[in-house]
């Protein structure tokens, strides 16, 4: 049985769960990614197929067509922005708008794909931008007020983790955005908006699975923890072998019930 | 010679040496308090959806027939809150009503109010755009410097579930202040209204203190509320009589909605 572990959202609680975290945690061999790749081989996909921890809560659903919104856009900008304000002590508010104008840049100067983040921002009106701005901030704000209620020295993750599976054209995204590094191993934090529904626990260990097998030796992170700050909890999984078992197996459960949605809606 | 009105962000300020040491255990006392509450009025039943309480609902102790604002009246609060996000994050606003509706459609296009706003005559929508630009300029020249160090951040949510998730306490705060992590308390709650202040206010001041309280579990050194349409400011220090008097509020709020279903 893997267990969950739930707690407030507190400095203490957080920086308990930090340091309690085990210290002899899981190491997947290549046997385990070849056995995981044959499941996926499998379940075949006419397209490549982008699997996260969102699609596993969902139980497969195909998400639908995504848009740009403040809401979507404020995870990147504010992470963002707050490596950069950790890095120069800028205030938020700078950071955030040094963000918003590098990606405009880009996309002047022709770097930025259609549909990416900066082609957007570079075609919405600027009180649009003023939203955008405002959603990064919070998001920052969330962020630096964790970043310093943690004893452990901690950093922003650069970019989410991806792996992909050999030979099922299939890619899985774990997400992070803060890193505990505590000394005997990375502790991973995910900022969640919202509260936690009844498969948050599913969604983390998916993201705990995506953490092992992205690492170069296949070694687990000590513990993988789902803050939502708007409900002032935090749910935990610890890297154990059931629990990255678990992560995996929801991960293909997920690819099956893609495809039969993909099928019904073929027929 | 009149004195000059007070400015926000003086009040928010406040006297700095007078911060008391921040308050990291009254929010278990008053989860308890509140389960208590839950379970006194709905027992052990379990319902399947969540009956959601927000400031809107405390604002009429639950009487929903006081709810039923009129279109243009819920635009303009719309409008007025994205100008005011707007206008923290520092972005020029030439037109109120214009920038508001342009950030609004960009946030969420597919809004039934925008699209109601979208159908009101010439005559309404003239009288929309005045009444907004009036509200924001009373806001604007409220306001006063808000410095970024004080880490503004606007339209802050929160959800929090009681009684094995019967019960739903929702809030959006227009304006936060300050941080949790320092000694002294230092978070500041700004409630922005488009009406004028009520008794209502009061309750909606508390809840907020509250649900800011068992979010974080430390309770905030002050909230407020702010009519644009009169220019008024109220402010209360946040101390355990108050979220007290919150939990009150939210559980007579609990019994009304249990005696109208």
């Amino acid at each position: 049985m893997s267990a969950l572990m739930q707690r407030r959202l507190t400095p203490h609680d957080l920086n308990e769960l930090v340091a309690g975290a085990p210290r002899d945690v899981v190491q997947i061999s290549d046997a385990h990614r070849a056995s995981l790749a044959s499941r996926f081989r499998a379940v075949p996909v006419r397209d490549h197929r982008r699997l996260d921890a969102w699609m596993v809560e969902q139980a497969g659903r195909p998400p639908g067509p995504f848009a740009w919104s403040p809401a979507t856009a404020r995870r990147i900008l504010g992470n963002r922005a707050l490596h950069r304000a950790l890095a120069t002590s800028d205030t938020l508010l700078s950071a955030v708008r040094d963000e918003v104008a590098e990606q405009l840049l880009r996309a002047v100067k022709g770097y930025a794909r259609p549909g990416s983040l900066g082609h957007w921002l570079a075609g919405v009106p600027h009180p649009v931008l003023g939203l955008i701005t405002a959603e990064a901030v919070n998001w920052a704000t969330q962020g630096l007020d964790i970043a310093e209620g943690l004893e452990a020295t901690c950093h922003v993750a650069s970019s989410d983790l991806y792996y992909d599976v050999a030979g099922a054209r299939t890619t899985l995204r774990g997400r992070r955005d803060l890193v505990a590094d505590t000394g005997d191993g990375p502790v991973l934090l995910r900022i969640r908006s919202g509260q936690p529904g009844k498969s948050a626990g599913p969604g983390l260990r998916s993201d705990l699975v995506v953490a092992t097998l992205a690492h170069r030796e296949g070694l687990a992170p000590r513990r993988y923890l789902g803050l939502w700050p708007d409900a002032g909890i935090v749910l935990g999984v610890d890297a154990t072998m059931e629990n990255v078992r678990a992560g995996a197996r929801d991960f293909v459960r997920a690819a099956v019930a893609q495809r039969r949605h993909v099928l019904a809606r073929a027929a | 010679m009149d004195p000059a009105p007070e400015l926000l962000s003086d009040v928010l300020r406040g006297d700095r040496t007078r911060r008391p040491r921040r308050d990291t255990h009254v929010a278990a006392g008053l989860r308890a308090l509140l389960e208590d509450q839950v379970f006194a009025t709905f027992g052990a039943e379990r319902r399947e959806l969540p009956l959601v309480i927000s400031s809107a609902t405390v604002r009429t102790a639950g009487n929903f027939s006081e709810l039923r604002d009129a279109t243009p009246s819920r635009a303009r609060g719309v409008l007025v809150s994205t100008a005011f996000r707007l206008l923290i994050t520092q972005v020029h606003v030439g037109d109120p009503y214009d920038d508001a509706l342009d950030a609004w459609r960009g946030e969420r296009p597919h809004d039934d109010l925008l699209d109601a706003v979208g159908h009101l005559d010439a005559e309404q929508r003239a009288r929309l755009r005045a009444d907004v630009a009036s509200h924001f300029h009373t806001l604007a020249r409220s306001l006063g410097p808000i410095p970024s160090s004080w880490r503004p951040r606007t339209s802050q949510r929160a959800r929090l579930l009681l009684g094995g998730a019967s019960v739903c306490l929702n809030d959006v705060v227009d304006l936060v202040v300050g941080s949790t992590n320092h000694e002294f308390a230092n978070v500041a709650l700004v409630d922005v209204t488009t009406s004028p202040l009520s008794a209502g206010a009061e309750r909606v001041m508390r809840f907020h203190a509250l649900v800011q309280t068992l979010r974080t579990s430390v309770a905030p050194l002050r909230t407020s509320v702010f009519s644009s349409a009169t220019g008024e400011l109220w402010t209360l220090d946040v101390d355990r009589e108050l979220l007290l008097r919150a939990v009150d509020d939210v559980g007579e709020v609990l019994v009304r909605l249990k005696a109208d279903s």
